[in-house]
């Protein structure tokens, strides 16, 4: 008899998180299930993620995008193998303390998206959150029920200095949830487009001749 | 590293419209990084690896303005995956300057790796790059490398050398 799934439904948290959001913030989020759940969870915010397959750059590209766009609430969807893939991210974090990132840490404890091989997390002794701390963003947390997380998601979203969350997720993946089917170059020009329109400036401009 | 090199790498920054600057500073451009702190319209971003400082660059990309990564050769091997990722998977570009510990003249044995991995990994990333060893050639590949992925959007390297750096 297998025990019961420890941890909440991330997708569920997906979805106190995306009730609490407008396209005027922006989320840049990681590989694996979470893009789709995402994706689904949060339909209204399509345009305003950066979906992308980058193992440890989540939350720095997240605190690129906040360093240029000081005025704008940045969201992070970041995994415990992405950060645990480059933790030096927290010690510039915690130097920096940008005052409108806001970073949601999805730990399943495992490489969910290659089927469930334990990251470092499982174990019980690695805990983000203090390692956060430690590196300098003091407003760094674990949420364990949707009460916990849904209370941080409304404290990091109108924070005025950096703001992480881990959320203890139970590593089953949303069932009968639509695919996302577009790649990560077509995502990067959505976003851009979506961040063009909403700050009413060029990134990716027309060439000297058409 | 040459005053006027310096000099050189802060006006091609200023005419590409470069706003921040990420960097895991070295010996060889020891003097440049104090110089990008102090110039009031960059603002600097230390890392703790340079695979780090190209997702930040890649991040301040999407926003608008414009980064810049700043680091020894072998910073990247350590940024490799990072910036595979970004440029190669999402046409998400990040422009770097970078030493070239390694090259001839080379007395560290320590730094003869430098020398031998960086242009095979640049052409293995598909990365244009100069290697500048002229004062006078600083500002315009700096200004050429951002034109060129902008229009790419693709990773670019200016790499400086010889004199310059020694």
């Amino acid at each position: 008899m297998t025990s019961p799934a420890k941890g909440m439904s991330r997708y569920e948290c997906m979805k106190l998180l995306g009730a609490r959001m407008t396209d005027d913030a922006l989320v840049i989020l990681s590989l694996g299930g979470s893009v789709d759940e995402w994706y689904d969870a949060a339909p209204h915010m399509r345009d305003a993620s950066l979906f992308q397959q980058q193992l440890g750059c989540v939350t720095p590209e997240a605190f690129g995008l906040a360093v240029g766009l000081p005025h704008r609430r940045i969201v992070s969807l970041d995994t415990d193998g992405g950060l645990l893939f480059n933790l030096g991210i927290l010690a510039t974090l915690g130097n920096e303390q940008p005052p409108n990132l806001f970073v949601v840490v999805w730990d399943n404890e495992q490489y969910q998206s290659i089927g469930g091989p334990r990251t470092h997390t499982a174990a019980g002794r690695v805990d983000l959150a203090a390692i956060a701390r430690g590196a300098g963003v003091e407003k760094a947390f674990t949420a364990t029920t949707l009460e916990e997380f849904d209370a941080h998601c409304a404290a990091g979203l109108a924070a005025t200095e950096p703001y992480i969350v881990v959320a203890k997720t139970d590593g089953i993946l949303q069932p009968g949830i639509r695919r996302k089917h577009s790649d990560g170059r077509e995502d990067k020009y959505v976003f851009v487009r979506h961040v063009e329109a909403i700050e009413g400036v060029t990134i990716m401009g027309p060439s000297e001749h058409n | 590293m040459r005053a006027d090199a310096v000099e050189a790498v802060l006006r091609g920054l200023r005419r590409a419209g470069v706003s921040v600057a990420t960097y895991l500073p070295d010996s060889l451009l020891k003097e440049l990084y104090p110089a990008l702190d102090a110039d009031p319209g960059i603002r600097t971003i230390p890392v703790t690896n340079e695979g780090e400082g190209a997702a930040i660059a890649g991040g301040v990309f999407l926003s608008g303005k414009r980064a810049v990564l700043v680091m020894e050769n072998s910073g990247l091997r350590a940024a490799t995956e990072h910036l595979a990722r970004m440029g190669l998977g999402a046409g998400i570009p990040v422009v770097m300057i970078m030493s070239y510990r390694g090259e001839l003249g080379e007395n560290n044995w320590w730094a003869i790796p430098h020398g031998i991995t960086m242009e095979p990994l640049l052409n293995a990333l598909r990365m244009p790059y100069r290697i500048v060893r002229e004062v006078d050639e600083i500002e315009r590949a700096v200004v050429d490398a951002y034109a060129w992925s902008y229009s790419a959007y693709h990773h670019s390297a200016v790499v400086l050398g010889g004199g310059l750096v020694r």
